[in-house]
């Protein structure tokens, strides 16, 4: 509950293995088909390009306006006799659009204007048989046939539009080969990268909110759009009501434990008095067991002390009477008490170094977190109790006893409420199986931390780090 | 001696009865603040022994309401552990107060340390007309009161002795020990601020009729009155 430690990766984790990282994957396979459908794309048109001809019926005005073009070069021709050349170079018509008369024999074939060498008109010859249509070729759009019949022979006519702006995707072929692959990976690139994101954002942010949540943090939630309605957007939001029904149950078995406590204390108060008026009248022989009621009486009361400190504590609903203190007196303080109590257990506790610095503290709080942690360690100690004091940036308070110390995977349980060790460690000496936990949240309440850890020779130590107040 | 005990935990009250009657009090409880302060405004009590959660008033605001008209000795009854109970419970004049869930002997110690005063008095009379003069300040050892030109200073019976105590000993430093042992009858507790909120009160109230500091605080061992300018 305390002490969960995530195992983060260095900064450049990802670069070295990317393959561990689900965004890398969707990102790389995306932007390996984007490149591919882009890069046969590019391939295909290349090939199939070049002569791409299409037709369709034409109809309209432009049908309209070609007959009678059509109509109009048959009077002259009939009515005027006149040569097809003649015609055809008059001012009315060549200022028009390029025509073409297509004959039988395709060297009979006329034009109104001289034609761009890049214009192939034989193309046009499948259409000869057909009702009026537009044909769409790569240079020019052509309207037609329309049949004539000349002195001549039989002409088909077509109005030719060339094209002078080339249609995009011409202008597009006709780009360098390095613009066109480097503008391909870059759009792909980019859009593989925002679609994969957005993939992998709601599930990054699943991730952190749990690992806080595990962590402790019961107000951790993930941050996940309203507006995503995918599989990712219900699972976040699944995870977040998941999340607020852990808190509500947790808050309230804590507060539940803290409510119990606070109404033990009504009868504990009158099982106290009564005890003492007993106390009062009782004979010789009944004497003891009233000292034996009160004792457990007053253990009872300890625990329910300490209960509703940890509960508080853990909380925040503790009000710190913060002060800017000189620890050494507190620290002093302290070791005086335990050097009384080590005395008693014949055990010997060495002092070395101090930490005359200004803390901003709530004393007793402090006060309690060192008591108990030097309780603990005169209570596992065999022979000697080392306490190191130092302070550079904060304060550093060291704790080591010579005991059997504790299995290194308990450690992290320690400070849990009422943990227990399997093996050994009892409630003899009077402990309420709290203080570490107290001890624990009393330090973070004051943006500390406690460590425990074992030493190499034996024996558990307590480092504790404190924040000074910079003079 | 005539105790009055404002509780609404009537089985403790009663069991409290029984007790500090052999012990020669007498106790008379109620259990809901309103009907508490309306006995403790109308009669008078050596002391009164105050819970914090109460029905109707809570024990704050009968203690807020008590102080205007009269100075009987408050003992507070808090919740252990509540460090805000205890020190706005002293801030707003209590004279003492004892967690719960209290030793019958503890209480019984904080009950005689200020009940002591009263006999005290009892037994000198009004006759005694010992005065003490201090830096303007006048001791009144016989009606237990002390004034500041002409003023009288409305202090509990604790700031009283507290104030008293620091005069008598004039420009020593009196320890909070000695000041816990003499004045409430126990051993200070580690970290109590019992003392200083008292001495904070008395502070408060000298600076009502004079500027200048009388009392001057002795970073970890106690206080000391200042004689002379």
């Amino acid at each position: 509950m305390f002490s969960f430690k995530a195992n983060k990766p260095s900064a450049f984790y990802w670069l070295k293995h990317p393959q561990h990282y689900l965004f890398f994957k969707i990102f790389t396979w995306f932007w390996v088909t984007i490149i591919g459908t882009v890069t046969a794309l590019i391939f295909f048109s290349n090939i199939g390009a070049l002569n791409l001809v299409s037709n369709e019926p034409l109809q309209g005005p432009i049908e309209k306006n070609l007959a009678y073009t059509a109509k109009s070069i048959e009077r002259s021709a009939f009515k005027h006799k006149r040569s097809l050349n003649s015609i055809l170079s008059h001012p009315r018509l060549s200022k028009r659009k390029l025509l073409y008369l297509s004959a039988e024999q395709s060297e009979d074939s006329l034009t109104n204007k001289t034609v761009p060498a890049n214009i192939d008109l034989s193309l046009l010859n499948f259409t000869k048989n057909m009702s009026p249509q537009v044909v769409f070729t790569e240079q020019y759009q052509a309207f037609g046939p329309v049949q004539l019949t000349l002195p001549e022979g039989t002409f088909y006519l077509y109005e030719i539009d060339i094209n002078n702006q080339p249609p995009l995707f011409i202008r597009l072929k006709l780009m360098p080969g390095w613009i066109k692959i480097s503008i391909a990976i870059s759009a792909s690139l980019i859009l593989s990268f925002l679609f994969s994101r957005n993939l992998i954002a709601p599930i990054n942010s699943l991730k952190k909110a749990a690992v806080k949540l595990s962590s402790g943090d019961l107000s951790a939630r993930a941050t996940i759009s309203a507006n995503r309605k995918d599989e990712l957007g219900v699972l976040g939001r699944d995870f977040n009501s998941m999340a607020n029904q852990l808190e509500l149950l947790i808050s309230s078995q804590k507060r539940l434990l803290a409510d119990i406590s606070h109404e033990l204390r009504s009868p504990l108060t009158r099982l106290k008095m009564a005890t003492g008026l007993a106390q009062m009248q009782a004979n010789e022989a009944s004497q003891p067991y009233l000292v034996r009621i009160e004792k457990e009486a007053n253990q009872l009361d300890k625990m329910i002390a300490d209960v509703l400190q940890v509960s508080r504590l853990e909380a925040k609903s503790q009000t710190l009477s913060l002060q800017k203190q000189s620890l050494q007196v507190i620290v002093e303080h302290v070791l005086n008490d335990a050097q009384f109590e080590a005395k008693q257990c014949n055990k010997q506790l060495t002092i070395s170094g101090d930490t005359k610095v200004t803390i901003n503290c709530d004393e007793a709080l402090i006060a309690s977190a060192l008591g108990n942690l030097l309780r603990n360690a005169i209570k596992y100690a065999n022979n000697t109790i080392n306490i190191k004091l130092s302070h550079a940036d904060t304060v550093h308070i060291e704790i080591c006893d010579d005991g059997p110390g504790v299995p290194n995977n308990q450690l992290d349980k320690l400070c849990e409420p009422f943990f227990r060790q399997s093996n050994a460690r009892d409630r003899v000496s009077g402990g309420t199986g709290l203080g570490l936990a107290i001890a624990k949240n009393a330090i973070t309440a004051h943006n500390g931390t406690l460590v425990l850890s074992n030493k190499d020779q034996g024996g558990l130590c307590a480092n504790i780090t404190l924040p000074i107040i910079k003079e | 001696m005539k105790l009055l005990m404002i509780d609404d935990d009537t089985g403790l009250c009663e069991l409290l009865s029984e007790y500090l009657s052999t012990q020669g009090f007498e106790v008379q409880s109620v259990h809901d603040g309103a009907q508490g302060l309306k006995l403790a405004q109308s009669n008078d009590y050596a002391l009164i022994l105050l819970d914090v959660m109460l029905p109707t008033l809570d024990g704050f605001e009968v203690l807020k309401q008590l102080r205007q008209t009269k100075l009987t000795p408050v003992i507070m009854l808090t919740a252990k552990g509540e460090d805000f109970d205890r020190i706005f419970g002293l801030e707003l004049g209590a004279d003492d107060y004892i967690p719960k869930p209290f030793n019958h002997r503890e209480l019984l110690a904080r009950v005689k340390a200020i009940t002591r005063r009263i006999e005290h008095i009892n037994s000198l009379g009004v006759t005694n007309t010992n005065k003490l003069l201090v830096n303007g300040v006048t001791i009144n050892l016989g009606a237990r009161e002390a004034l500041i030109n002409e003023h009288t200073l409305t202090l509990t019976g604790t700031e009283y002795e507290i104030l008293a105590l620091l005069c008598k000993n004039a420009s020593e430093v009196v320890s909070k020990e000695q000041i816990s042992e003499e004045v409430l009858g126990r051993r200070l507790a580690s970290f109590d601020r019992s003392i200083d909120m008292h001495v904070s009160n008395i502070r408060k109230k000298i600076a009502e009729h004079i500027k200048t500091e009388r009392i001057k605080t002795m970073r970890g061992t106690g206080y000391v009155f200042i004689q002379g300018e």
